[in-house]
């Protein structure tokens, strides 16, 4: 089976001036109508058919109209546009109306209409030049005269049809699930497993002849020796064909077609045409009435319009007369009732269905050319909605970026083993099924993977003074679902064996942002690619929101140093505190310090938190830590001085003293 | 008891005096010999429980030795005057050279940026969603059922198939907000996208969306129309030609695609446009009543339109990128001294 191209479809400019005799428009004012009512041109090609001078036409079809990926339904088109009658080829055929034909519908579900014709006497042979000329234009290989003849109607038409070999069908024909066969030869030689689950095929009492809508089968092909035909032609509930084509992985023209919504009605005309080329090109007479399903006629819609819609949709003033004419045009019953127009579209437009799909035809035809497209519009204000991360985000791309560091995005698609070097979270790798990059299924769970990729690129290409960040989604099942968070990962490579030049541009930007209460711990879960004894976790106000670690010294790269913060959680704690950091500096500061020892163990910030109690909010200006001096038995002295405001020197000493003095066994050395 | 050994100290003291580079450096020497803690402060403590004869003796040493310090202090101090003053001519006389790195931004990022700050301008919120989406918002609530003929257009890559995959179009963001707050609304969004398409040096399997929503009571074409014309000017400056068509997108109706005339050839038909002139640049539309509804919006009293353009194309455009790889794929330089004027 040959590549197909879902979305197109070409057309001569022979054949439509032949289906819309009175078409003035040459061929590139038809390429640039059909553009701008839904059909785009996709290329313009001068060609020679039947020894003249042609030009062939390739149109985007994206909507659900299989009407369209036909000669005919196109040629519509044109002749809605411009106004113009359409001409349909004269088809007589005179069937049987006596015998009757082995043939059935089993799977009564899915099909809605079938049509089924036998023709025998009839004489096969290869194809003339111009229908192998006209398939060569829609990438269609010749097989002989009858296979190539049903894909012409099938191109001119829009309905697949399928042709079997007569003495090659064993006993009953018919349209049936499969809950028999294992596997399926189509045409091409081609073994397609089936699967035996809801799979509708075309069948005889022996054998699978064909997956019905998409492909026929090898057995019961046509050959130069075929002299008697089974020709069928029907259309089924689309969901079953489109199924079938993904399940089984199997998409031609056929199931392009008849996965979407196409009109059962249309059916009539099409096997006539199918018909009446095949006696006409290779002779043979019909041995019975033909066989014929259609249990529930097809009946378009009846639509309400208020016909100011689509002057209200437009924004510009469309009067209802022209409303008439543009969808009369376009071959819409239109009348009028109390409350405005009813309009049934045509029957082969299964795509109309409600009012808006009535206005969107009635505006493409005004053309959207002829509303105004350069008054900025007066919409009006609205609540803002942004969440407070976004621009949280935004303000930490300006600060590291003035920090000297450079922003990168990457792939959030990685390896499982990378993952595992770099998680330090307590969930689960989430990997893709079908990605079509084998080499990285899974969804990264730090921001590590994308940042150590960049830094590898940057040393292959000689990158100096490599300082990266980048803020992206990470990745991880937790308890069973699937869950993400914004990170923010910031990597730099140092000269310094030290973890402080990093510490320092995160504690500058988490500061920048508002964030005092700042401290670190021990990790409980390193990464592997961290260096255990120089990792920490980040905590503000409680809560750990990120890590900040070496790499491990065989990574090999020199001096690594890698931070990671959860800026979810960041912006949530954002959301919890309002800092203001002005005050009416109406008093000169009062700077006094004080010592104070403290074991190893006892985190200085918590005991830090106790004297800001103490002082109180309002008087501190600021707090630093001057020295810190190791002493025996595992204790260290501090030198804090405290900045305070607002006071008079005895209010400041006497705060100072209660802070430090009352609660404590330390020693005090005050200096101002 | 300290062992005075006046010479080796005054030596210690001199070496140490003659290396500081700066008064505060000098200070600290200071405070070490001559301070309240200090050498010098020291001797002369346990001087006290010395034999007369001895007291003397080491008295006259120590003044000795903490004026010989004080000297060299001083000596030391008027020529780190001297330097620091011959410093400070020289810096008026020259510049320092070394050029602090500057950090940059990514072209995506810068791009989106400039976008957002057109729509805020026009009071548009900025919104974001999930990268990995249901089936459900990414297509069913956006008009786009199980085995629907539009789901052909896009190519989905699953976790958990069929109802866990990574988002084919930002359009799920859309769904998200719409499903979220009530309307009045007016938003915009950049969003990374994925598709099981193969990679090559124009396809890439990962992109990026840019997506706007806006529901009113009363909306219209001409709204969308002028929105995007302004846009354009924007981007491309006031002479951009911009023509509008009707193009489908389940999640639309009417659909529109808004095309940019090829700013290669004007027009007349080059390889960059494929020979039509034009080059399609989004996709928009007045948000289907069924999207609305499924929403819970009431589609009979608002009304909205919906617009979403590729970014990576512009992006490789405005900066002169030929290969959509280099974007995520780790080939992103930035010149050490350049920054994008964003002003």
């Amino acid at each position: 089976m040959s590549a197909i191209d879902i979305t197109k479809m070409k057309i001569l400019y022979s054949q439509i001036k032949q289906l819309v005799p009175q078409l003035k428009a040459n061929s590139r004012e038809i390429g640039a109508a059909l553009t701008m009512t839904g059909f785009m041109m996709d290329s313009l090609k001068k060609v020679n058919f039947k020894g003249r001078p042609d030009y062939l036409i390739s149109f985007e079809v994206r909507q659900n109209r299989p009407d369209c990926l036909s000669v005919i339904g196109l040629a519509k088109e044109v002749a809605a546009y411009y106004g113009l009658k359409f001409m349909l080829p004269a088809v007589a055929v005179r069937y049987p109306k006596t015998g009757q034909l082995n043939i059935g519908v089993e799977a009564k579900k899915y099909v809605q209409r079938a049509f089924a014709v036998e023709i025998k006497e009839l004489k096969n042979r290869q194809s003339p030049a111009w229908l192998k000329e006209f398939l060569s234009f829609y990438n269609i290989n010749s097989i002989n005269l009858l296979v190539d003849l049903s894909n012409y109607a099938m191109i001119f038409t829009g309905y697949p049809s399928h042709l079997l070999d007569k003495e090659k069908v064993t006993g009953r024909f018919f349209w049936a699930l499969n809950n028999e066969f294992n596997e399926i030869t189509t045409l091409d030689g081609s073994r397609i497993p089936l699967k035996k689950k809801e799979e509708l095929l075309i069948r005889d009492e022996k054998n699978g002849l064909g997956l019905a809508g998409i492909v026929g089968g090898k057995i019961a092909s046509l050959d130069l020796g075929t002299d008697s035909i089974i020709a069928e032609m029907a259309v089924y509930d689309r969901v079953i064909i489109r199924r079938n084509s993904r399940d089984l992985n199997v998409t031609t023209e056929a199931s392009h077609r008849l996965g979407k919504d196409l009109d059962p009605n249309g059916l009539d005309f099409a096997s006539q045409f199918l018909v009446s080329l095949i006696l006409e090109n290779c002779g043979g007479r019909m041995t019975a009435k033909p066989f014929s399903y259609y249990p529930k006629k097809y009946l378009a819609p009846k639509i309400k319009l208020n016909p100011a819609l689509p002057s209200l949709y437009a924004g510009i003033e469309i009067p209802v007369a022209k409303t008439v004419k543009v969808l009369k045009n376009l071959n819409f019953k239109v009348s009028q009732s109390k409350n405005g127009l009813v309009v049934i579209p045509p029957e082969n437009r299964m795509d109309v269905a409600i009012k808006e799909d009535v206005i969107e035809e009635v505006i493409r035809l005004v053309g959207y050319d002829k509303i105004p497209a350069n008054q900025v519009p007066q919409l009006r204000i609205v609540d803002e909605i942004t969440p407070k991360i976004i621009h949280l985000k935004e303000k930490i791309r300006d600060i590291l970026s003035i920090l000297g560091l450079d922003e990168i995005l990457s792939w959030p698609l990685t390896k499982k083993e990378i993952n595992l070097l770099v998680n330090y979270r307590n969930w689960e790798n989430i990997a893709t099924q079908n990605s079509v990059n084998e080499e990285y299924p899974d969804l990264r769970q730090s921001m590590a993977t994308g940042l150590l990729f960049q830094l590898d690129e940057y040393l292959k290409k000689n990158v100096s003074h490599i300082r990266l960040f980048e803020i992206g989604k990470v990745f991880g099942k937790d308890k069973g679902r699937y869950s993400e968070n914004e990170s923010l990962g910031i990597l730099i490579q140092s000269l310094g064996k030290s973890i402080t030049e990093l510490k320092q541009i995160i504690e500058t930007l988490l500061r920048f942002l508002g964030f005092n209460d700042l401290r670190y711990r021990i990790v409980d879960t390193k990464p592997q690619l961290a260096n255990p004894y120089s990792c920490w976790e980040i905590i503000i106000k409680n809560k750990a929101i990120g890590i900040l670690y070496k790499l491990q010294p065989d990574y090999g790269k020199g001096n690594i140093y890698f931070a990671e913060m959860n800026l979810s959680e960041l912006a949530r704690l954002l959301e919890s505190f309002h800092p203001n950091p002005v005050i009416e500096l109406d008093k000169k500061l009062i700077s006094l310090d004080a010592n104070v020892e403290l074991y190893e163990k006892e985190p200085l910030d918590e005991f830090l938190g106790e004297v800001k109690k103490k002082i109180g909010e309002k008087n501190i200006w600021a707090i630093t830590v001057e020295d810190a001096f190791p002493l025996e038995n595992n204790r260290i002295r501090y030198t804090i001085r405290i900045s305070y405001q607002g006071l008079t020197d005895n209010e400041a000493k006497e705060k100072h003293l209660n802070a430090f003095g009352l609660e404590r066994n330390i020693s005090h050395n005050f200096a101002v | 008891m300290v062992n005075l050994d006046p010479e080796a100290l005054k030596k210690e003291a001199e070496n140490e005096i003659n290396q500081a580079a700066n008064p505060f450096e000098l200070g600290e020497i200071y405070r070490k010999y001559l301070g309240s803690k200090g050498v010098v402060r020291m001797i002369l403590k346990e001087i006290g429980s010395l034999p007369n004869e001895e007291r003397k003796k080491r008295g006259l040493l120590a003044k000795e030795l903490q004026e010989s310090i004080k000297k060299l202090i001083g000596n030391r101090e008027n020529q780190l005057k001297v330097t620091a003053g011959d410093v400070a001519k020289k810096e008026e006389e020259t510049l320092d050279f070394a050029i602090p790195k500057i950090g940059h931004l990514h072209p995506l990022t810068q791009t989106v940026r400039m976008l957002n700050q057109l729509f805020i301008e026009m009071g548009y919120s900025l919104v974001d969603g999930p990268e990995i989406e249901t089936d459900e918002f990414c297509f069913r609530r956006l008009n786009v059922p199980l085995d629907h003929p539009a789901r052909d257009m896009q190519d989905t890559i699953y976790i958990e198939e069929p109802d866990f995959l990574l988002r084919t179009q930002a359009s799920s963001i859309e769904a998200r907000i719409l499903a979220a707050y009530q309307p009045p609304l007016k938003v915009v969004c950049a969003g990374r996208v994925y598709r099981n398409e193969k990679v090559n040096k124009s396809n890439h399997f990962i992109f990026h969306h840019y997506q706007g929503v806006v529901v009113l009571e009363r909306i219209s074409l001409k709204d969308l129309f002028g929105t995007f014309t302004y846009l354009f000017k924007k981007m491309y400056g006031p002479e951009v030609i911009v023509r509008y068509r009707n193009k489908y997108y389940p999640e639309v109706e009417p659909g529109v695609g808004p095309d940019m005339q090829c700013f290669n050839c004007q027009g007349k038909g080059c390889s960059l446009c494929k020979g039509v002139g034009w080059i399609e640049m989004a996709g928009a539309g007045i948000i289907h009543p069924n999207v609305l509804e499924m929403a819970g919006i009431d589609s009979q009293r608002w009304m909205g339109f919906a617009f979403g353009l590729g970014l990576d194309r512009w992006v490789m455009t405005k900066y002169k990128i030929t290969d959509i790889r280099t974007l995520l794929g780790g080939s992103v330089g930035y010149r050490y001294y350049e920054n994008e004027n964003t002003l």
